[in-house]
C-alpha cells in the first residue's frame, strides 16, 4: 500500500468512524455546537504541512526541513459553553539518507534512511460563538502528544533502528467553516513541542537539536455538528 | 662498531655502506660485473615459472622478532658507524628566487661541489666532504635566509616486526567490524588507486640479473657471507594480490634501482599490500581492507639483498620524498607509509612532501614506530601528522584491543589499527598475510655453506605484527570511505577520528589517538536520531 493511499484509508476512516453517530444526531439537535447542551460527535480529516523545530537535522537527512502530513480524528463536543476534546492522528513518512557531518561539510553516503511519524494528540479546547457570523467557529486547544517515530535504514543492526514514542505538549488555534449543518472545512495552525526526544545520537546529537516538535499549518474536512 | 665508513668501487659508492667488506671484490664478482654494469641491474626474463604456494608456515620454528636494530644490522656492522644517515651529501631546499650565486654561495658553505636535482623532488642534494658532518652541514644551511630547509638524507626502514606463522586466522578484521563494513562498502572499487611506498611488492613476474660483489658479515666478529656474482633472481606476482601485468598494478616505480619495476626482495612491502588489498572472496588464502582497488607499487624502502646487489638508492629521506610526490602525480588517493625512521632529526622534505600529496588530493597513513620499548623515540615521519590534515599516524593494537608493546605513543598519535601483539597472544595475535618465502629470501640468516641467491616467486602466509602492519588498515579503511564518497583527505581523517572507539584515557590520548579505528560504523555514518 503506498502512502498516500495510506493517508487516504486513513482519513475515510475517520470520517466514516464519526459519520454514523453524526448523523444520528441530526434529526434531534438543533443548537449549534458551540452552544450545545447535549454531546455531539464529529470527525474530521486533515492534511497539512509540518515544518520540524529540529529544521537542521531533518533538512540534512531528508533534504527539507518540512513535509505533507495528513490524518483524522473526531471531536466531542461537551455541554458545557464550547468545550471539546479531540483525538486525533496524523502521519509523516519521508526518505532520504544517511550522512557524515564533518564541521560544516556534510556528506551523504547513499545509505537509505526512512523516517516516520505517527503522534496521537488529545486536546481539549473551547470554540467560540460569533452571533453575527455562525458559519465561522474560531476555536482554541492543547493537549498532549504522543509522538511515534520510527527511523529504519539500510545495513542496520540490532538496536540501530529507532521506533519508540515521546510525550510532547500542543497548542493549536484555528476557524471552522461550517458549508453546511453537518459539514465543515477548518484551517488551524498547531505548534508541538517534544522536548528530549533525539539529540542523543545522529546528526541531531552533531546539531544539539533535540525537539521532535514543530509548527503545522492544516486544512480539516469536518463531518458532524 | 669499528668499520670503514665508506667503500667505492668501480667509481660508484656502494649502497651496503654497513657491510663489512672485508675481501673487497671477488673473482667470480669483478669477472662478472659487466653482465649487470655498475651498481643496476638487468631483466633477463619478462615471464617466470607460476609461483610457489607454500601455504600457511606453521611447523617453521619461531623467528626471532625483526627491530630497527635489526633492519640496520648490516649497517651497524659495516662501514658507516650505524649513523641514521648517509654521508656525502644532504638535502636543501632553497627559497623561491634564491639566484644562482646564494646557492653557490651556500654549496661552497658546506664545502659541497655538486647539485643534483631528481625527478619527483623540488628539493635539491649537495654533496659534500665523506669527512663532514651531515647534520652540522645541515644546520648551518638552515641559518641562510635563502634557505627554507636543510637535512642529512637520513635512512628509513619498514616498520614491522615479522614472526612465525603458526595460526591460520585473521583476527584482525573482525576485530573492527570488517565483515560488516564490507556490507556496506564491499572493497572500493578499481576507481581508487592506493600507493605503497615500502621494500617493493611482489607484483610481476620475471627474472633480473644482480651481482653480489661483495662478502659481507651480519655481526660483529661472525662468519663472512660470500659474494656471489652474477645471479638471476626469479620474481612472481603473489596469487593473492593479482596477476603479473594485470591492471590490479596501476604505474609502479623504483626509486631504490631508478626503474619501473619495484619488486620486493624483502617480504615487507607486499605484506602490507595484502592487508591493504589481498584478493577476497576468491575461496583463497586471506582477506584485505579494500579487496578492489588498484595498487601502485612504489619501491622507496631498501631491503638487504638491495643492499647486497649495491642497488644505487638507500631508503633516505629525499627518496622517501621523491616517492611521495611520485604516487600523488600517478593518481594515487591513498598512500601508505609502513616505513619511517626514529633516529636522527626532523625531516621537512618529508614533510613539504606529504602536504604535497595531501594537497594533491591523497590521503596520507604513516606508522607511528614500534619503539615504545624501546626508549619510545617518535617516527619523524610521523610526527607532522596533528598538523597536516590529511594524514594520520597510526598506533597499533593488539587482539586484545589493547595497545600493543612496541607501539610507539606521542601527542602525533592519532588512531590505532590492529597491528598485533605476539608477546600477549602468541603467534597468531600477528595479522597474517601472504608475503613472500622467508625461507627463500632470507638466505643469508642460514649457515654460510647453504647461502645462496634468493628466490622471489615462492609465496606463504605469515602472522607479522608492527605498526606497519597496523597502518594499512586505515588505508584500507580511506580506499573504502573515498568510494563512499568521502573524496578530500581532511574529510577522510576527520571521519575516521570522529567515529573511532575511545580506547585509553577518555578522549585523544598518546598511546591511541583518537582510538581505534570502527570501519563500519564510520561508512555507516548518521542517521537522524542515531
Amino acid at each position: 500500500m503506498t502512502y498516500r493511499l495510506r493517508l487516504s484509508v486513513l482519513a475515510v476512516i475517520a470520517i466514516a468512524a464519526v459519520a454514523v453517530p453524526a448523523a444520528a444526531q441530526t434529526r434531534t439537535a438543533r443548537q449549534p455546537a458551540t452552544s450545545s447542551r447535549s454531546v455531539q460527535i464529529g470527525g474530521y480529516a486533515m492534511v497539512g504541512q509540518f515544518r520540524f523545530a529540529s529544521a537542521r537535522s531533518f533538512d540534512t537527512i531528508l533534504g527539507t526541513d518540512s513535509g505533507p502530513i495528513a490524518g483524522g480524528g473526531a471531536t466531542v463536543g461537551l455541554p458545557v459553553g464550547g468545550l471539546f476534546v479531540d483525538i486525533g492522528a496524523w502521519q509523516f513518512a519521508q526518505s532520504g539518507e544517511r550522512v557524515l557531518v564533518l564541521g560544516s561539510e556534510v556528506i551523504p553516503l547513499g545509505i537509505p534512511v526512512e523516517i516516520r511519524i505517527v503522534p496521537v494528540e488529545i486536546s481539549a479546547g473551547w470554540r467560540f460563538r460569533i452571533r453575527r457570523l455562525p458559519k465561522l467557529i474560531p476555536y482554541a486547544a492543547g493537549g498532549y502528544t504522543s509522538f511515534g517515530y520510527k527511523e529504519t535504514s539500510t545495513f542496520a543492526g540490532t538496536g540501530e533502528d529507532v521506533d519508540e514514542r515521546f510525550g510532547g505538549y500542543h497548542l493549536r488555534g484555528g476557524v471552522e467553516f461550517k458549508i453546511t449543518r453537518w459539514l465543515g472545512v477548518a484551517g488551524e495552525a498547531t505548534w508541538t513541542t517534544v522536548p528530549d526526544a533525539i539529540g542523543g545520537g545522529g546528526v541531531s546529537k552533531a546539531f544539539n537539536e533535540d525537539n521532535l516538535g514543530g509548527t503545522s499549518f492544516r486544512a480539516r474536512l469536518t463531518v458532524g455538528r | 662498531m669499528t668499520v670503514p665508513q665508506s667503500v667505492w668501487t668501480t667509481g660508484r659508492r656502494v649502497g651496503l655502506v654497513g657491510i663489512a667488506i672485508a675481501g673487497l671484490l671477488t673473482a667470480a664478482g669483478a669477472g662478472q660485473t659487466p653482465q649487470v654494469p655498475g651498481a643496476s641491474r638487468l631483466l633477463v626474463q619478462d615471464t617466470a615459472l607460476p609461483p610457489m604456494d607454500r601455504g600457511l608456515r606453521d611447523q617453521d620454528s619461531p623467528r626471532a622478532a625483526r627491530s630497527r636494530a635489526d633492519a640496520e644490522r648490516l649497517r651497524g656492522d659495516g662501514g658507516d658507524d650505524g649513523l641514521p644517515y648517509v654521508r656525502g651529501s644532504i638535502i636543501v631546499k632553497f627559497r623561491p628566487g634564491t639566484t644562482a650565486a646564494g646557492i653557490t654561495a651556500a654549496t661552497r658553505q658546506v664545502a659541497g661541489d655538486t647539485i643534483d636535482r631528481s625527478g619527483w623532488a623540488n628539493f635539491d642534494i649537495i654533496d659534500i666532504p665523506d669527512a663532514a658532518d651531515p647534520e652540522a652541514a645541515a644546520a648551518a644551511l638552515r641559518e641562510r635566509p635563502d634557505v627554507e630547509y636543510a637535512q642529512p638524507r637520513y635512512r628509513n626502514y619498514a616498520m614491522s616486526k615479522p614472526n612465525d606463522p603458526l595460526y591460520p586466522n585473521q583476527w584482525n578484521f573482525p576485530a573492527i567490524d570488517m565483515e560488516r563494513a564490507w556490507d556496506i562498502q564491499p572493497g572500493a572499487t578499481s576507481d581508487i588507486i592506493v600507493a605503497v611506498l615500502d621494500s617493493g611488492v611482489a607484483f610481476r613476474s620475471g627474472t633480473f640479473r644482480y651481482n653480489s660483489t661483495f662478502r659481507f658479515r651480519l655481526t660483529p666478529g661472525g662468519p663472512f657471507y660470500p659474494a656471489l656474482g652474477v645471479v638471476d633472481v626469479p620474481f612472481a606476482a603473489a596469487p593473492e594480490l593479482g596477476a603479473s601485468g594485470s591492471t590490479r598494478f596501476v604505474a609502479p616505480y623504483d626509486f631504490i634501482w631508478d626503474d619501473d619495476a619495484p619488486v620486493d626482495l624483502d617480504s615487507h612491502g607486499t605484506h602490507v599490500t595484502g592487508t591493504i588489498g589481498q584478493l577476497t572472496n576468491n575461496g583463497l588464502g586471506v582477506a584485505g581492507m579494500a579487496y578492489n582497488v588498484r595498487i601502485m607499487p612504489v619501491k622507496i624502502i631498501q631491503a638487504v639483498w638491495d643492499e647486497i646487489f649495491s642497488s644505487p638508492n638507500e631508503g633516505t629521506d629525499d627518496v622517501v620524498a621523491r616517492g611521495i610526490r611520485y604516487a600523488a602525480d600517478h593518481g594515487a588517493k591513498v598512500i601508505n607509509l609502513s616505513i619511517g625512521r626514529s633516529d636522527g632529526g626532523p625531516a621537512p622534505v618529508v614533510t613539504d612532501a606529504l602536504r604535497y600529496a595531501v594537497g594533491r588530493g591523497a590521503f596520507i597513513a604513516v606508522a607511528s614506530g614500534n619503539t615504545r620499548d624501546d626508549g619510545n623515540p617518535a617516527n619523524r615521519l610521523a610526527q607532522p601528522a596533528p598538523d597536516i590534515n590529511g594524514m594520520v599516524a597510526v598506533g597499533a593494537v593488539g587482539r586484545t584491543l589493547d595497545v600493543a608493546y612496541y607501539s610507539t605513543s606521542g601527542p602525533f598519535v592519532e588512531l590505532s589499527a590492529p597491528g598485533g601483539d605476539q608477546r600477549a597472544g602468541g603467534t597468531s595475535a600477528g595479522i597474517l598475510q601472504q608475503t613472500l618465502d622467508l625461507d627463500l629470501i632470507e638466505t643469508y640468516e642460514r649457515p654460510v655453506a647453504q647461502y645462496g641467491p634468493p628466490r622471489a616467486d615462492a609465496f606463504s602466509f605469515y602472522y607479522f605484527q608492527g605498526t606497519s602492519m597496523a597502518t594499512p588498515h586505515v588505508s584500507g579503511f580511506a580506499a573504502l570511505l573515498m568510494q563512499q564518497g568521502v573524496t578530500s583527505p581532511a574529510a577522510v581523517e576527520a571521519a575516521m577520528k570522529q567515529f573511532a572507539t575511545d580506547k585509553g584515557a577518555p578522549g585523544p590520548d598518546e598511546l591511541y589517538g583518537y582510538g581505534l579505528i570502527n570501519p563500519r560504523a564510520t561508512l555507516r555514518g548518521l542517521g537522524l536520531a542515531r
